[in-house]
């Protein structure tokens, strides 16, 4: 494989605030057993990729205790693998997200070290299950500077993506904007961007030297407008969900009960893996009902659950009425508790009898270990 | 030179072909046979070597050994991946004089005496391969210190029917053997082996050094190194034990031992945190509940998609119930699909299988009059044709 791949694991313009006071935005969990970055990272080692790194900056334990040696990825490897980037302490290291550039002085190091020609950057909180290998083919056959994976809209979004285009019939990039909604034909960036090792270096180097930080609009946007960038799109036609911010999420998490979305994350051919916890199968109790739900393994339903996420060994005790809800690991739902559009972190305790209702376009939030 | 050693290790006999459980065990050794959702049967003798601090496990195949040679691996699911130790897969092998095939259990050992001396041992913990328990092995091990024993072997307490099909200790008040008995018509105690030995392995070595020169002997543990203790006077004690174990040899110990992990008090205690059982996970999606299906009492592990109705039943990883399809007390093992319409009632399915439409296998006991009620069991990657039928107590 001629590519190596590198992850950025913190928010860039991310609203997900009230999940990361803990961990960074990869570490986020999603669809029961899984967390953000498993689905970049899986993809990666699922097109051939065997050097990944993970550019990591805030409250990045949780995210290492999650890929620990890197086994279920199978990039445990004497040559590669896996390696967690966090800053080097020095008096340069800024608390805020600067940019992406910024971050990318942690990986140089990394770059110098792998031989392979071509690196893909790549965000977390896209979540798809795509093979790269066609995406670098086309990079390489369009002799661009960098190709942006891209999704074509149909204009139905109104939110802004981080990065919206236009392109001629050969998929070369006419217009880019940044923070932009996207109308009809206009393709939006996924955050996955491929590039020539050499050049990203040398950028690297050359921008940060100067103060300058920011990867799409310093770099990619400005010289772009100067015409000195050239940019291969590649769109992507598989089923993409974004997190955005925790409307997304709340949405999103509960897309994954229909089929039409999750046969085509979770393929056998590709699949996505995750962190082994070793807990015993979910448990459904005599007197349970449970409809439209994802369940991961350690659960004990005993109540009433419709509509649902739940993660590893979450309770749902008798007589509980839980609806529409996002439950995270460990969390637990007291007897005769009623919940709806609730997202309840992990470790949380839900009372006997508490009663919370959000609503699906503005869900409740209980944080992580909180007892209600 | 001072060699590096280990106190105590585990030799685990793996290599028996479970010839009661019929089609499930026809290209498998018992040891892989799914079990509980998302285990392997192997996989509570390993957890219980880990978790009772033993890092070195040598595993005896003989019978059909690809999948479990595959299961295990390099031991990393059970933490046995180790420099100095670690899961070590031991199939017999071709020697300069002669090539056997282990004759017997007692044999298995002897033959792999170079790699436990590797190790250079104080004891040696013998295990079976085919029993669901979880068992402190340290705890033992502190009782044959203690006892000053040579040869300690777990017991439990059985029915005096039970007794009659297994091996019997008779003990003083010490809990000193006296006697032993395979299989007595007539059992002088309710003491059944287990099927876990502890030996001081210089002690052992000399007994199987013995054993094989005997040309009469049957090269079995139960039949010839046990009897050749008790006949010599050796410290022989039996360490009682009084939780949950089950031989699951048989079909249908199989299939209740599978229903006992419904039970709400949860006798095998699956849910220790500090005791858990390890096993090799498939990187699956969380199982999906869809609108519309029934699931009660049940034990369902990851990656099953269910859109029909499941009760009382144990649903391993990766199985499909289509909508309108009824499973109840059964167990489904891995990738199995029971299509729409079709009735999986006390059976047990071997992997990969597929219940076409219409298809009705088993039935309820409280549906058979005047016959003999019993499980139906399907073995492994059958297809069970549209509208056919398979009837309790039938193997297909």
């Amino acid at each position: 494989m001629n590519m190596s791949g590198i992850i950025f694991s913190e928010m860039y313009g991310n609203e997900l605030n009230e999940f990361t006071h803990d961990r960074n935005m990869a570490a986020i969990p999603f669809a029961g057993r899984y967390r953000l970055v498993d689905f970049v990272l899986s993809n990666m080692v699922n097109s051939g990729i065997t050097n990944v790194g993970v550019l990591a900056k805030q409250h990045y334990h949780s995210l290492m205790d999650h890929l620990n040696n890197s086994q279920e990825w199978d990039l445990n490897r004497k040559n590669g693998g896996l390696q967690l980037l966090p800053p080097f302490a020095t008096e340069t290291v800024n608390k805020n997200n600067r940019g992406k550039l910024d971050e990318l002085r942690n990986a140089l190091n990394f770059l110098e070290n792998v031989s392979t020609p071509y690196v893909l950057l790549a965000d977390a909180y896209v979540i798809c299950n795509m093979d790269y290998r066609p995406a670098l083919a086309h990079h390489i056959d369009s002799g661009c500077d960098i190709t942006i994976i891209a999704t074509k809209e149909d204009g139905s979004s109104t939110k802004p993506f981080p990065s919206v285009m236009q392109a001629d019939s050969g998929r070369r990039v006419t217009s880019y904007a940044l923070n932009y909604a996207a109308k009809a034909g206009d393709y939006a960036g996924m955050s996955h961007m491929i590039i020539s090792r050499k050049l990203l270096i040398k950028i690297i180097q050359e921008y940060t030297a100067k103060g300058i930080y920011h990867l799409e609009r310093d770099f990619i946007q400005h010289q772009f407008n100067r015409g000195q960038l050239s940019i291969n799109l590649y769109a992507f036609t598989g089923l993409v969900l974004r997190i955005r911010d925790i409307g997304e999420y709340f949405q999103n998490s509960l897309a994954i009960l229909n089929a039409e979305v999750s046969h085509p994350l979770f393929r056998d051919d590709q699949p996505i893996y995750t962190r082994v916890t070793d807990e015993v199968p979910a448990y459904y109790g005599m007197d349970c009902s449970v409809s439209g739900c994802v369940i991961a393994d350690g659960c004990i339903v005993e109540g009433s659950v419709d509509h649902c996420i739940l993660s590893r060994g979450v309770r749902i005790c008798k007589g509980a009425t839980v609806k529409n809800c996002v439950i995270m690991q460990g969390s637990v739902v007291g007897e005769g508790a009623s919940l709806e559009n609730v997202i309840v972190d992990k470790w949380a305790t839900i009372t006997v009898g508490a009663q919370l209702k959000g609503l699906s376009s503005n869900p409740v939030i209980i944080r992580k270990g909180v007892t209600v | 030179m001072i060699k590096r050693k280990k106190e105590c290790i585990a030799m685990l006999l793996a290599g028996g072909q479970g010839s009661r459980l019929y089609v499930l065990t026809e290209d498998t050794a018992k040891p892989a046979v799914p079990f509980g959702g998302k285990y392997r049967i192997i996989d509570f003798s390993l957890s219980n070597c880990v978790n009772s601090g033993i890092d070195t496990v040598g595993i005896l195949t003989q019978y059909q050994p690809l999948e479990l040679n595959g299961y295990i691996g390099n031991g990393q699911p059970w933490d046995l991946n180790r420099n100095f130790g670690g899961a070590h897969v031991l199939p017999p092998y071709t020697k300069t004089k002669h090539n056997d095939w282990y004759k017997g259990t007692a044999n298995a050992i002897y033959q792999n005496i170079p790699f436990i001396d590797r190790y250079n041992p104080e004891y040696v913990v013998i295990l079976s391969g085919d029993h669901i328990y979880k068992m402190d092995y340290n705890k033992m091990l502190q009782f044959h210190k203690e006892k000053q024993s040579e040869c300690t072997i777990a017991v439990i307490t059985v029915s005096p029917d039970d007794a009659t099909r297994m091996g019997i200790m008779s003990t003083d008040e010490n809990m000193s053997i006296t006697d032993f008995e395979e299989k007595p018509k007539h059992p002088k105690s309710l003491q059944a082996s287990m099927g876990v030995y502890i030996f001081t392995w210089e002690v052992l070595k000399q007994y199987l050094i013995a054993d094989e020169e005997d040309p009469k002997s049957e090269n079995d543990f139960g039949k010839n190194v046990i009897p050749a203790f008790l006949q010599d006077g050796r410290r022989l004690f039996a360490y009682p034990f009084d939780g949950y174990w089950k031989d699951v040899g048989t079909l249908d110990s199989l299939w209740d031992a599978n229903m006992d992990l419904l039970d709400p008090n949860d006798p095998l205690n699956m849910r220790d945190p500090s005791f858990k059982v390890y096993a090799r996970n498939y990187a699956t999606p969380s199982t999906r509940i869809d609108s519309g299906a029934k699931v009660s009492n049940s034990f369902v592990a990851e990656g099953c998609i269910i859109q029909g109705t499941v009760e009382h039943s144990v649903l391993y990883t990766g199985c499909l119930v289509e909508e309108g399809a009824v499973v109840t007390g059964t167990v489904l093992m891995p990738n199995t699909v029971v299509k729409k319409g079709s009735e999986v009632n006390y059976a047990i399915i071997g992997e990969q299988c597929v219940i076409e439409g219409g298809a009705k296998i088993g039935e309820r006991p409280e549906n058979v009059v005047g016959k003999e009620w019993g499980i139906a069991v399907v073995g492994h990657k059958k297809t069970v044709p549209s509208g056919s039928i398979v009837k309790p107590r039938a193997i297909v």
